[in-house]
């Protein structure tokens, strides 16, 4: 009679604890959203709040203890064991966690760091955030650095009462602006711009060997007659002669950056990859993702780098969660299994 | 605000229109006229979408115009799928719903096509916002149901009386929005390398998210005790989502990695 009593005691503190931790998560992600990501991240690994982690980790467990109705439905197990398995593996990859783990088992894992490669070239430092170099026991070969680009871009023009006009940067494209200020036509467009000049004349050509510069050749008509040749530069938006009563800007977007790499171990290639945003390659415990590029030479590339320590944890803990929830709000009924009604 | 005079607009404006009416003559006790109203507004929605679809080359739920959109859409077949199959009331309320969502693709939002950044092109991108939408809509009927239940209404026939369906609302739509929450932690995971990166609105997510898990708890502890306070809950979990919505992404105070889907 009185171990029930207790049990019931128990059940009725982690009831309470278990809601005022919940309302607590949800002032501190809304105080999170307000200071940003990266004040939010410093403030969720603080020590306050790996004692509050450790404490909802605590709670979910001794919830499975107590609770015979957690364990009599399938879902609500499953929901509660994928939270504490994602805690788990949220620990284990934390900041606070990889500090102990370097100390308990004397490791020196690369965290999160971030890798700058020349094309051509093969790299294994490693700089982490604080400027400290580590390196890794492979090495990144940079093979090939490309960006594609939306085709045909988009040539703006602005007036100098503020009006804008849009127009699809093909050559050929013609589009009147209007009785004053005339007609343009895109006559040329170029990968590698350069621009000579023979006796008088203005050459432009294609250089690939100066490197990119794409750009634009319109020509201009005004309501006179008078024709003039403009080009306009990706590089230098809104770039205008001191008599234009015309702006213009030449856009592409980025479709996507490519990094050709090759693992390269004890002088051989183990490994190949095409790295995109969304593609990371996945070698030696950690993953390398596409994070920048060097925007005006194309030449080389910036990879992040991350452990994979406790990543495996954490989407295991998401299909447990799933497949919980799934299970207890939808499926259960479907199938008909209703086990204990609510 | 903007009138747009575009076949897409005059698409969106006739849905609109439809489903107001459909709303008026439902007032009117017209059940069978204004059911066909919503599904004619149902329709022109489709229409709009896949109109949209076409004209961008990519499934169109990349900004806010094409998510409110695609909100108006799937209001029907949510609408009679509750009513049908889990007794939920309320679909004279999901028609307003429709033109309420419907309102901000049509007169706010700019509608010129965009194309896909990097970061969206991957097969994460549909069904990580498309599950967050529907996930949206059943949590805004649960807000209804417990709107309705604090003013005392009761439901007649077959259906569930309100904070019932408050509750079963919020069991069709928790699922869903925890799909959207982990399929958005998997693609962070792919995109940038983390698979939690504490960004504003991945916070206000997790915020609204834990709402309705607030919501189980204190229901478990309660049951039908306060009922008032249950339907609070689910009204601030409303709150919470449209925040995650809209505020996050229009508002300054927010910088993050969702700022694109404007």
């Amino acid at each position: 009679m009185q171990s029930a009593g207790l049990k019931n005691g128990l059940r009725r503190v982690a009831l309470w604890a278990g809601l005022i931790l919940i309302l607590l998560l949800i002032v501190f992600s809304i105080y999170g959203a307000f200071i940003g990501a990266e004040s939010a991240k410093r403030f969720f690994n603080s020590i306050p709040m790996s004692v509050y982690w450790v404490a909802f980790s605590v709670l979910l467990i001794s919830a499975i203890v107590l609770f015979k109705r957690l364990l009599c439905f399938r879902g609500l197990f499953l929901i509660h064991l994928g939270c504490i398995i994602i805690f788990a593996g949220g620990i284990i990859g934390s900041q606070a966690g990889f500090r102990l783990q370097d100390k308990l088992f004397k490791t020196d894992t690369i965290r999160t760091g971030q890798m700058i490669i020349n094309e051509g070239t093969t790299e294994r430092a490693v700089e982490l955030g604080d400027g400290v170099i580590k390196m890794l026991s492979f090495a990144i070969k940079l093979v090939d650095f490309k960006i594609e680009y939306y085709q045909p871009g988009q040539l703006t023009i602005r007036t100098q009462n503020g009006e804008g006009f849009k127009i699809a940067a093909e050559p050929g494209q013609k589009y009147v602006l209007g009785d004053d200020l005339g007609s343009v036509e895109i006559v040329r467009r170029f990968e590698y711009f350069k621009l000579t000049r023979e006796e008088d004349k203005r050459i432009a050509f294609e250089d690939p060997n100066g490197g990119p510069n794409p750009a634009l050749e319109v020509l201009l008509k005004k309501s006179d007659g008078s024709e003039t040749i403009r080009y306009v530069f990706e590089r230098f938006p809104g770039h205008a002669r001191p008599d234009d009563n015309l702006q213009f800007s030449y856009n592409r977007l980025v479709k996507d950056f490519l990094s050709d790499v090759e693992v390269v171990k004890g002088n051989k290639v183990v490994t190949r990859k095409n790295i995109e945003v969304n593609k990371p390659l996945h070698y030696g415990g950690y993953l390398f993702y596409q994070q920048g590029y060097d925007s005006d030479t194309s030449r080389y590339t910036v990879l992040g780098v991350t452990s994979d320590k406790g990543l495996g944890i954490v989407f295991l803990g998401y299909i447990l969660l799933c497949a919980g929830v799934f299970w207890h709000f939808w499926l259960r009924h479907i199938f008909g299994d209703r086990e204990i009604e609510d | 605000m903007a009138i747009k005079f575009t076949i897409q607009g005059l698409l969106i404006y006739a849905a609109m229109a439809e489903y107001l009416l459909a709303f008026v003559v439902m007032l009117s006790r017209q059940r069978k006229a204004g059911h066909n109203f919503f599904l004619t507004g149902f329709l022109l929605g489709c229409i709009a979408l896949a109109y949209r679809w076409v004209e961008v080359r990519h499934i169109p739920l990349q900004n806010l115009f094409e998510v409110f959109l695609c909100l108006g859409v799937v209001v029907y077949p949510i609408s009679v799928f509750c009513n049908r199959v889990l007794r939920v009331g309320g679909v004279t309320a999901d028609m307003l719903i429709g033109v309420i969502v419907l309102f901000p693709a049509g007169f706010v939002f700019s509608a010129e096509p965009q194309q896909l950044p990097p970061a969206l092109q991957t097969w994460l991108f549909g069904p990580h916002v498309f599950v967050y939408m529907l996930s949206y809509v059943l949590m805004t009927k649960a807000a209804v149901q417990a709107v309705i239940q604090w003013t005392g209404r009761e439901m007649t026939g077959e259906l569930l009386s309100p904070e019932d369906a408050t509750y079963r609302m919020i069991c069709a739509g928790f699922p869903l929005l925890t799909l959207g929450l982990v399929l958005g932690s998997i693609w962070g995971q792919n995109a940038w390398g983390d698979w939690w990166g504490w960004d504003p609105k991945e916070l206000w997510s997790l915020a609204s998210w834990l709402v309705y898990v607030g919501y189980f708890h204190f229901r478990y502890m309660f049951g039908k005790r306060f009922p008032r306070i249950n339907s609070l809950w689910a009204v601030i979990g409303l709150v919470a989502i449209i925040i995650t919505l809209l505020w996050v992404n229009l508002s300054r105070l927010f910088p993050g990695l969702h700022n694109y889907a404007m």
